[in-house]
């Protein structure tokens, strides 16, 4: 216990790592992952503007990054992300590895998403002479927001997860604080002390996203 | 000339593994349809009338075959130009397909501001259709908050929100109970009687038809096999699919089961009279009859009112020797249709 008490300092600064990089990982990753959902959704077979082309790449695309284990991934990117950020090691370049894993699974979700809206909605929107790109904006997207927060606040959780491997690169947060000070340092309290925060972040991330979902579908 | 003329269209899709025939959804049609009419498409699910349908607004586009619409040819137009020809087309859904994230005022906007009106002009439109179709206290609702009638009403103002001067209905009342089909289709009649709009109604129930259309076509395999005014085609179908359709849909003709069970209720010849408007053959028939010395009874029947012009069937079990019946209905056949079950 004491031990936690001297580590005071150290555990809300990791606490505020944890929070800066899910944060900015939800801004690019979540703005990446709705293009390539979006992209996903419009150019399937049968979609708004259909293009195999197109599709295939994303698919793939996905496909060949999405199961990639995050602690794999976070070192396979290292040169890319030495390249745009300037350097591989840090909080930044921990969240443009964190950024981009997420854009890939947010892709995906993104276009289960959409694909849930109604077929008939699409077409009534057509037969109003409504555009594809006009139909996105303002029927697909809309139509899909309820399960959309749902799926970005899943997604959170997921960030919040993978943020506990930054450490591996020097990224800092919560989960490299608890293997540290807590399981090198043999103090099971600093340890669950990181847990039972990370699961506070959670609850309030899951009930933030449950409220918002329901405010949107207005049930 | 015709409002919508379509000539020898086609429209197929390639088979599901590629290797088929094609699949032919709707067969060389040709279809004239006057504006100001509203014409009943009918025929069993599967038939075509769908996609006929979203061929006219373009949904679809026509494998082969000609389209004009207000005498303007559409087949082969870029997107860009279809979209301007939908704006001149109204289109309501069995589903009513309306926005659910959006209140019932920006579901009916939402085709205004495709058309690019400005903000005080859609107001002051949104505000006058909602009147007509009784709704102005639903504004700022959402459609999971009304009735099936209602989303209807919504659906129908979003639909006539540009003025168009064609409306398409897809089964717009198949989800809907008697009394709201009603509602529906008064609703329906005002916007053809007070409006102008030509309509081209999809639908299986005989109400519909009965209430709105003036002109029925009915379609089989993709082909529109019979195309006439409604008081013609439900009373006297040519065609035996058309037949086999009225006969589902229409009241008083007995189906095969029916005539079983008439046959094992009752003795004597069963015979159906078939009749039209205003001849007086139906009292002629039983005078007749009479006269012959037959005994008969009523065992099944109906008389159909479509727009004030009746046609019924009467089916009837006749007892008496033979000769003298095949005397009675040869007399009888003169005058009015007569069909003797075997």
């Amino acid at each position: 216990m004491e031990a936690l008490f001297d580590l005071a300092p150290e555990f809300w600064q990791a606490a505020g790592e944890t929070l800066y990089m899910v944060a900015l990982t939800m801004v690019f990753g979540g703005a990446g992952g709705f293009l390539l959902g979006t992209g996903l959704y419009a150019t399937r077979a049968g979609g708004l503007l259909p293009n195999a082309g197109a599709y295939n790449v994303l698919n793939v695309l996905i496909n060949f990054f999405r199961p990639i284990p995050f602690i794999i991934f976070i070192a396979a990117v290292q040169p890319l992300t030495r390249a745009v950020i300037g350097t591989g090691i840090g909080t930044n370049a921990a969240i443009f590895a964190l950024s981009l894993a997420a854009a890939f699974a947010i892709g995906r979700i993104v276009e289960q998403n959409l694909l849930t809206v109604r077929p008939g909605v699409i077409e009534a929107a057509r037969s109003m002479g409504a555009g594809p790109w006009r139909i996105l904006r303002t029927v697909v997207v809309p139509e899909a927001l309820g399960p959309l927060i749902l799926g970005y606040t899943f997604i959170v959780v997921a960030v919040i997860d993978m943020t506990a491997m930054a450490g591996f690169i020097g990224g800092g947060g919560l989960g490299y604080f608890a293997q540290l000070y807590g399981y090198r340092q043999f103090e099971p309290v600093v340890t669950w002390a990181a847990v039972l925060l990370i699961v506070v972040f959670v609850q309030v991330v899951q009930y933030a996203g449950n409220w918002l979902a329901r405010t949107v579908l207005r049930r | 000339m015709a409002l919508v003329s379509l000539a020898n269209v086609t429209k197929s899709y390639p088979s599901p593994d590629r290797k088929g025939p094609p699949l032919v959804a709707v067969d060389d049609v040709s279809l004239d349809i006057e504006a100001g009419e509203v014409t009943g498409i009918i025929g069993y699910s599967g038939a075509g009338k769908s996609t006929l349908v979203r061929l006219v607004n373009a949904l679809e586009p026509a494998t082969s075959g000609s389209i004009r619409i207000d005498g303007r040819e559409i087949t082969g137009l870029a997107e860009r130009e279809l979209r301007d020809i939908r704006l001149g087309i109204g289109m309501i859904f069995q589903q009513f397909n309306l926005f659910d994230a959006k209140t019932v005022r920006a579901n009916v906007a939402y085709p205004l501001k495709v058309a690019g009106w400005s903000k005080a002009a859609i107001a002051e439109r949104v505000d006058e259709l909602l009147d007509f179709v009784g709704l102005a206290d639903k504004a700022r609702s959402h459609p999971d908050q009304l009735s099936g009638g209602q989303k209807q009403r919504v659906g129908i103002a979003r639909a006539l929100a540009t003025r168009p001067a064609i409306l398409l209905a897809d089964e717009a009342t198949s989800a809907l109970d008697p009394e709201t089909t009603h509602e529906v289709l008064t609703l329906l009649k005002r916007v053809n009687e007070e409006h102008g709009v030509t309509m081209i109604v999809i639908t299986h129930e005989m109400d519909v038809i009965q209430s709105i259309a003036t002109r029925v076509a009915v379609m089989d395999g993709g082909r529109v096999i019979e195309h006439g005014p409604v008081f013609d085609v439900f009373s006297d179908p040519r065609h035996p699919s058309s037949q086999k359709f009225v006969g589902t849909v229409v009241k008083g003709i007995p189906s095969a089961a029916e005539l079983a069970v008439l046959r094992e209720r009752h003795e004597g010849r069963i015979v159906t009279f078939s009749f039209r408007d205003g001849d007086a053959s139906q009292a002629r028939v039983f005078v007749e009859l009479a006269e012959a010395g037959l005994e008969f009874e009523l065992v099944y029947g109906g008389i159909n009112d479509v727009r004030g012009r009746a046609f019924g069937h009467l089916t009837l079990a006749i007892r008496g020797a033979d000769a003298a019946v095949d005397a009675a209905l040869a007399t009888i056949g003169t005058h009015a249709t007569v069909t003797e079950a075997s």
